[in-house]
């Protein structure tokens, strides 16, 4: 009887793990969409609105789906500190905080600090090509996440299950 | 004065500055900060150079030199972290942030078809601290009050920089604007709608249209505005009574005020000019005074204790500008010179 509440247990665990990875692989390309959407806002602000940056990013923020709306919004708070710290400094605290709570990986975490060197410094022309081009790795790393979430989503929903059920025959 | 502007400051550079005794800090005017290169300071009229230990010193050798990393925190503080917002302020070449001050910059200016269209590679800094004084204009208002008209007259102010002239003419708007300026009976003269034009973000130092300045419950300013079109345009949409602008000296800048006066508009206006003498230099100006658009020309002079004003009428100047003699117009200008003193210190 204890054996097979044991055997039913590690059968659920199995599964939720296998299904928790697969909403990773789910969740990677809807986030780096919104992120995408953001970029773009943020690009109109600058672009066409001649927003002063920190309002921009709150505007940004507000038009945007949270993990990704507390990165421009942590920004700008940082940005208000008496601590002196430099624009740069404070984006690239946000991305370190916010990147963990997302499904993102590293390779566009380093597209949103390549990003942080160059807000706000330069003019408007330049502050849009910088732009662009985030949006424009963040598209690519978007179409390798999807194929990734067509390849591995259903896998590791299958998967998690039979690695419990393997787990449960070594054991009997 | 310093708390005023050191929130822009890279911190290292705030703490550094904060060291410096009070009496210093109170009458600080300037921060000169050059990259690489000595940090300059300047209060009451003299300069000195700080050393890292916090002391002042007359020599440049062995003092501050602001790092590459701390000027561009400095210019990120000061541009709201939105160069690419600041484009027309870079032509120009300063950048006035809330509270009036102004920073001036100095680098490697970009050129479009021959005229400047901003500067790139910023290695200059002179962070000029605005300070409001109310009552800076208390003792030569009621002098200048047209009795007839119930008005101020048209009034001319010269002085070289630095002399308080910005400063004068923000609390006159700010009297004007309350009425009754003090030094005359209360309640004999009704506030005035008063328009500023406010070409450099000086007078008022709006933020977003809105001034940081106290310049009086019936002011409009109209900011960042070339003044010979500011001028019209607050004539034919404000209806003022008294037009306010600073620093005039352009052939249509005259025009307009030419404008302005023969609408009935007092004008009070500053110009770049040591003396009445050193104004003949420029032709367009000296020309206004001729014709008599302005019913009193102030001169101003900053000695040790407060800004000396003396207030020559323009009828003594025109009956001088007849005889066209040097040595005649200097003994007629002083006979009609009502000479008095304004202290700004606070």
């Amino acid at each position: 009887m204890i054996k097979l509440l044991g055997a039913v247990l590690i059968l659920v665990a199995g599964t939720l793990i296998g299904f928790q990875q697969a909403a990773r692989f789910a969740e990677r390309p809807r986030q780096l969409r919104q992120l995408a959407h953001a970029l773009q806002r943020l690009e109109t602000e600058i672009g066409y609105g001649h927003t002063p940056l920190p309002e921009a990013l709150n505007r940004t923020a507000a038009a945007t789906a949270e993990p990704i709306a507390s990165l421009f919004r942590r920004t700008a708070e940082e940005l208000k500190s008496e601590q002196g710290w430099s624009f740069q400094e404070c984006w690239e605290r946000s991305v370190q905080v916010i990147w963990i709570e997302t499904s993102m990986k590293a390779s566009e975490r380093g597209v949103m600090l390549r990003l942080g060197s160059t807000l706000g410094i330069s003019d408007k022309e330049d502050q849009m090509k910088h732009l662009r081009l985030a949006l424009l790795q963040l598209k690519s790393e978007e179409d390798a996440a999807r194929d990734d979430q067509g390849r591995y989503e259903k896998m590791w929903k299958s998967l998690g299950a039979l690695l419990a059920v393997l787990i449960i025959i070594l054991m009997v | 004065m310093l708390s005023h502007v050191s929130h822009l400051l890279p911190l290292d550079l705030k703490k550094l500055l904060e060291g410096l005794p009070a009496e210093v800090k109170g009458s600080l005017e300037e921060i000169r900060i050059r990259e690489n290169r000595p940090l300059e300071i300047s209060y009451r009229g003299g300069f000195r150079f700080l050393a890292p230990d916090g002391s002042l010193k007359q020599q440049a050798e062995g003092s501050v030199k602001p790092t590459a990393e701390q000027c561009r925190k400095l210019l990120e503080r000061i541009t709201n972290y939105s160069l690419y917002a600041m484009e027309e302020e870079l032509r120009r070449g300063y950048i006035t942030v809330s509270g009036g001050h102004r920073i001036g910059l100095a680098g490697r200016t970009i050129l479009d078809g021959g005229s400047v269209r901003g500067i790139r590679d910023i290695g200059g800094f002179n962070i000029r601290i605005a300070r409001e004084v109310i009552g800076a204009a208390a003792h030569l208002l009621p002098k200048l009050m047209d009795r007839v008209r119930g008005t101020i007259g048209s009034t001319l102010i010269l002085a070289p920089p630095q002399q308080g002239k910005t400063t004068l003419v923000r609390d006159m708007a700010r009297s004007l604007s309350y009425g009754a300026p003090s030094g005359m009976e209360r309640g004999t003269i009704a506030g005035k709608k008063v328009g500023i034009v406010d070409e450099r973000s000086e007078i008022a130092a709006c933020v977003r249209g809105i001034p940081t300045f106290d310049v009086g419950p019936r002011t409009d300013v109209m900011d960042a505005c070339p003044k010979a079109e500011g001028m019209m345009m607050l004539l034919r949409s404000m209806s003022p009574e008294v037009l306010i602008v600073d620093e005039i000296g352009r052939p249509e800048d005259v025009e307009a005020i030419r404008e302005a006066s023969h609408a009935g508009v007092s004008v009070v206006a500053t110009a770049h000019a040591f003396d009445v003498q050193d104004a003949k230099g420029r032709p367009e100006l000296y020309r206004l005074i001729q014709e008599g658009a302005f019913l009193h020309i102030v001169e101003l002079k900053r000695s040790h204790d407060g800004i000396m004003h003396r207030i020559i009428s323009a009828n003594a100047l025109q009956q001088a500008s007849n005889a066209k003699s040097k040595e005649q117009l200097a003994a007629v200008s002083l006979a009609g010179a009502g000479v008095g003193r304004f202290r700004t210190e606070e």
